[in-house]
């Protein structure tokens, strides 16, 4: 490792600290909590059992450490607790599709305990299939699992988590409403590095029937006991008095053979890697970001233990007798004086704990222990890649924050989070592995009462917003790793629009492009399995939707914002309507309320300035929603203005007049703009809500001052406006059917060709089905043909002309001709029948990718 | 659990009629939690059970004033229903009230349900437009009518208790055979798309 890397290291050295302190009290802070909760959910009546557990966890952890000063041993950085195995192992016991029967086959041969989650399709929920022991009637019982916002929870039960992986989670080591704990396969509970999990990950359902699986199906019971005589502990009930510290040379090696890692498979974090191993997985993880699977780095063949029953559908590298191993042990009373830090602060009790990776190679003897002080022994190794993928993983919810002790969770989680859903503070790219300054200084500089105020805002939030945030985030960085299917559709798209700002005929047109392809982006990512793991797994299904398109938001609006926005600015500098606005707006601005309809109390001027700040707020973000809110807050205070304590209700017909009146005397051009933008980039789903009415309004009342002109002379509304605005109605209900893969390129450019005023191009949205005879149709009404009985639709390819019939499909016929090897030059026109054109002049321009050319007359 | 069913109600009918007045009324008589706090009462929405469902009504009031007609457009589209109100003391909200219902017939969303309230039956004494005459009208295109009051709450539960019932209800998930639904509904849509 290099220079900036150590000092980074150095640098974080002390937040480090404060994590671990931080994270030992977050842990009391749980033991507390779950207590209460366990009485208070009277599931158990007075079983101390999950308290000890948890008490085992804290103890662990500080013996984790201690052991690392005793032994010079410390090869830390591969700690799967039972969440991370739950995770890398999902397609193994996450199966949404799987029928009843299935199940039963599945589990029915499986030990008790053995679990499926899977979604009944009857009950349309997902729902956690458990297999009872033997002698109880049934062999598998159903548990539903029932989602409310942003939340997991089995029901009957009134502890809610995340996600699923965190339900399963605590359900391996409390059984609540269940008859007994979950129990995770035998493979899966001993396996000690991501590596092997990948492997039976990769299996699938599959692994259910790899006889491997089968043999090791019965656990702890039928090994034999280490030479050490150290009976396993399947569980850490009475672990406190029983455990004890085993040096490396005391403990058996091999997976079959596992004194080691066993006392707690479920959700202890067993580190017992070799350097070579862990330089693989790193390799690995630093190769990846996010969740891609990439193919595993070539690894060290593994031992051969001739005697040990090893499950050969995983690789184990343990094997080797000579590698020590170190297991995790609890309360050993050399190790006590590790001082117990004090209860952290709530701030960082809503992040589960700080990115911090423990890397002990470059660092063999690192002697002093966490709470000594030193720095030698802790590092932060602060490698992108890892940083993502591992804070991907983790989230924080105070139910469950507990079943992961070293999770690292980078800062900027928090920081973020609390930020309240504020996408303009969202860290631009990855953010930097941490702040250290930032966090610190914060942390000293608020008085403690003061903060923890603050603090249990802030942790309602997180745990809130979390899963939400964590979402929207992997999918942001996979949207810029063009090594995902998803990422080059992101990147290319955006990168072509940046390219070609002329592809576009009109501001609408740009726009409405843009949200169908947000929009086909999200159906893609609904459905493909490029998410990993699947999304239904993090997200309640209820909220899918609205996850995704804030992520369509951030990965795609995000960077084309100022595109968008300069575009549209030219659109309308262009065709004259800012001219026109601004000398309306002029007018408008000059009349007295009355002269506008208006019959209510209007804002005065301060309260049109807190306005003007919010529409200028507006501007400033990209996400349509935001904007919207924004735009829900100044109806707000227009309405309070307007209602004066009256209480008297006002209505549209008040209401309409007062808001073109508010809007006129703020004088933003920029707001038609900021209306087009949320009109036609919005999700179509909210179009209907409160958003959706005074979104409606404001263009409306925008409208009436574009028209405020022709207005005064007629009264009404020109038939043009009122086109527009049934063209827009038309246009956003037809895009609330789901597009189809089809809409990406459904724009034809077809030109007239008349004799006396030769060409014009213009871009027609038809669809793949749309015959030729309804492009005619459209032709006849956009090039205003007098009589279209005489005029064609024909292709003009290799200097020849083709008249298509009626029932042939333009856009077919283009996909073809594009299709071909060799590209050729071809123009759809639109002209009269019978006249001889022996061509037509044309002058090549760049070919965009749509429209196949431009034509002069 | 009962699934919710958002439905967009638009509000149409001359200024003065007491549109927002229903509204307010039908919002905010009951006293019930489902009501969601709004910016103001020219939006407003109330949840009322329906058979299996719950049907949420997201009521959308436009401006009456002759000078808005041209934005009525995007207020209606989408709707599932449109109230249109008259006031029975004034002849020449009713004349309104066809010039909507007819606009609603060509512009409007297909099989948008309708339902027609003759507001301020209270005054009865100066009634301009008789009962019977709406009926018929009614009649002829098919909608609900009702005469209301916002100001005594008389009819207003009732008017939207009418749409609610001619709203069709939806295939839901739940009944286990909509399958064979679903599929014969697929086939004739890609059978008309192919033609």
């Amino acid at each position: 490792m290099d220079g900036p890397c150590c000092a980074e290291r150095r640098g974080s050295f002390f937040k480090l600290i404060d994590t671990l302190a931080s994270e030992i009290g977050e842990l009391k802070q749980e033991m507390v909590e779950t207590d209460l909760i366990l009485k208070t959910e009277s599931s158990s009546t007075g079983d101390p059992s999950l308290v000890k557990d948890m008490e085992n966890m804290y103890l662990e952890k500080k013996d984790f450490k201690a052991f690392t000063r005793d032994s010079g041993y410390n090869s830390f950085s591969q700690k799967l607790s039972v969440l991370d195995k739950l995770l890398h192992t999902h397609p193994v016991w996450l199966q949404l599709s799987l029928s009843d029967e299935e199940a039963v086959n599945i589990l029915q041969c499986q030990p008790p305990g053995s679990f499926l989650v899977r979604k009944a399709a009857k009950l349309q929920k997902k729902i956690l299939s458990l297999r009872l022991p033997s002698e109880s009637g049934s062999c598998l019982k159903e548990f539903a699992i029932k989602e409310s916002s942003y939340t997991f929870s089995l029901e009957g039960s009134g502890i809610s988590f995340a996600d699923l992986f965190r339900l399963i989670a605590f359900y391996c080591i409390s059984r609540d409403v269940l008859p007994f704990t979950l129990k995770l396969p035998h493979c899966i509970a001993v396996a000690r590095t991501e590596g092997e999990l990948e492997d039976i990950a990769q299996l699938g359902l599959n692994f259910w029937t790899v006889p491997a699986n089968k043999i090791a199906a019965n656990p702890a019971c039928s090994r034999p006991l280490p030479p050490g005589g150290a009976s396993p502990e399947p569980r850490l009930i009475n672990g406190v008095q029983t455990l004890r510290t085993r040096t490396p040379s005391e403990l058996e090696c091999g997976p079959g053979k596992g004194a080691l890692c066993f006392i707690n498979p479920l959700f202890l974090q067993v580190h017992s890697q070799d350097g070579g191993e862990n330089g693989g997985a790193e390799l690995r993880r630093q190769g990846t970001a996010g969740w891609t699977r990439s193919p595993p780095p070539p690894r060290p063949p593994p031992p051969l233990l001739p005697s040990s029953p090893r499950p050969p559908a995983v690789s184990s590298k343990q094997g080797a007798a000579s590698m020590p191993e170190t297991t995790v042990a609890a309360e050993s009373p050399g190790r006590k004086p590790v001082p117990v830090p004090p209860p952290r602060l709530k701030k960082q009790a809503s992040v589960s704990s700080s990115p911090v990776d423990w890397d002990s190679r470059s660092h063999p003897a690192s002697g002093a222990a966490a709470s000594s002080g030193s720095e030698s022994v802790l590092l932060n190794r602060g490698g992108g890649g890892r940083q993502q993928r591992l804070s991907d993983m983790s989230i924080s919810t105070s139910s469950s924050d507990s079943l992961e002790l070293e999770r690292r969770v980078p800062l900027y989680c928090y920081e973020a989070d609390s930020s309240f859903e504020d996408y303009e503070s969202d860290p631009e790219s990855m953010p930097p592995p941490l702040k250290p300054s930032k966090k610190r200084s914060s942390s000293f500089v608020l008085p403690k009462v003061v903060k923890a105020q603050l603090l249990k805002v802030s942790g309602v939030f997180t745990s809130l917003m979390t899963p939400e945030r964590r979402m929207v985030r992997r999918i942001a960085d996979m949207a810029r790793d063009k090594r995902t299917y998803f990422g080059c559709l992101v990147q290319d798209y955006i990168s072509f629009l940046l390219e070609n700002k002329e592809c576009h005929v009109s501001s609408t047109d740009m726009l409405q492009t843009i949200r169908q392809f947000m929009t086909q982006a999200k159906n893609y990512l609904a459905q493909s399995s490029e998410l990993d793991p699947p999304i239904e797994s993090l997200i309640p299904e209820d909220q899918i939707d609205t996850v995704l398109e804030k992520a369509m938001h951030k990965c795609i609006l995000k960077p084309l914002k100022g595109h968008i926005e300069a575009v549209l600015k030219e659109f309308h500098a262009t065709d004259g309507s800012w001219k026109q606005l601004r000398e309306n707006l002029q007018l408008v601005r000059q009349r007295n309320p009355q002269e506008l309809g208006v019959c209510a109390p209007t804002p005065d001027t301060l309260d049109l300035e807190k306005i003007k700040t919010r529409f200028l707020a507006m501007q400033k973000t990209y996400s349509p929603d935001k904007k919207v809110l924004l735009l829900l807050r100044v109806c707000k205070l227009i309405y309070t203005c307007m209602e004066h304590n009256s209480g008297r209700m006002y209505g549209a017909d008040d209401f309409l007049p007062v808001l073109t009146y508010v809007m006129a005397q703020c004088d933003m051009l920029e707001l038609d703009i900021e209306i087009e933008y949320m009109m036609e980039l919005l999700d179509p789903l909210l179009l209907h809500g409160e958003g959706g009415y005074y979104l409606t309004s404001a263009y409306g009342a925008l409208s009436l001052i574009k028209n405020f002109q022709e207005e005064q002379a007629a009264r009404l509304l020109s038939s043009e406006a009122r086109h527009t605005l049934r063209q827009w109605h038309k246009r956003r209900t037809t895009n609330r059917t789901v597009p189809s893969v089809d809409d990406f390129q459904n724009y034809l450019r077809v030109a007239l060709q008349e004799a006396e005023s030769g060409c014009t191009g213009k871009t027609l949205l038809v669809r793949p089905y749309t015959t030729t005879e309804d492009v005619c149709q459209i032709c006849a009404e956009k090039f205003k043909v007098q009589d279209p009985e005489n005029y064609g639709l024909f292709l003009f390819i290799d200097e020849t002309w083709q008249q298509l019939t009626e029932d042939t499909y333009p856009q077919k016929i283009k996909a073809e001709l594009h299709s071909r090897p060799q590209p050729q030059v071809f123009h759809f026109v639109y002209r009269h029948i019978r006249s001889e054109h022996p061509g037509i002049v044309f002058i090549h321009e760049d070919e965009d990718n749509d429209s196949s050319s431009d034509y002069l007359p | 659990m009962m699934a919710i069913r958002e439905l967009k109600v638009c509000l149409l009918g001359d200024t003065g009629v007491g549109k927002s007045s229903i509204v307010c009324r039908f919002v905010q008589d009951h006293f019930d939690h489902n009501i969601s706090p709004t910016i103001g009462a020219s939006f407003m929405t109330k949840t009322v059970p329906c058979g299996n469902e719950l049907h949420k009504f997201l009521i959308w009031d436009t401006a009456g004033q002759e000078r808005f007609h041209s934005l009525a457009p995007m207020y209606y589209r989408g709707s599932a229903a449109a109230v249109i109100v008259y006031d029975i003391t004034k002849q020449d909200s009713f004349h309104t009230l066809k010039k909507w219902v007819k606009e609603l017939k060509e512009h409007g969303p297909e099989n948008i349900v309708m339902a027609i309230a003759g507001n301020k039956c209270d005054l009865s004494d100066i009634r301009e437009v008789t009962m019977k005459d709406a009926r018929e009208y009614a009649e002829s295109i098919s909608a609900i009518v009702v005469e209301t009051s916002a100001k005594n709450a008389i009819n207003v539960e009732e008017l939207f208790q009418g749409i609610s019932k001619q709203i069709p209800p939806l295939n839901s998930h739940e009944n286990g055979n909509i399958g064979t639904i679903k599929l014969a509904k697929q086939t004739s849509q890609t059978s008309r798309r192919c033609c």
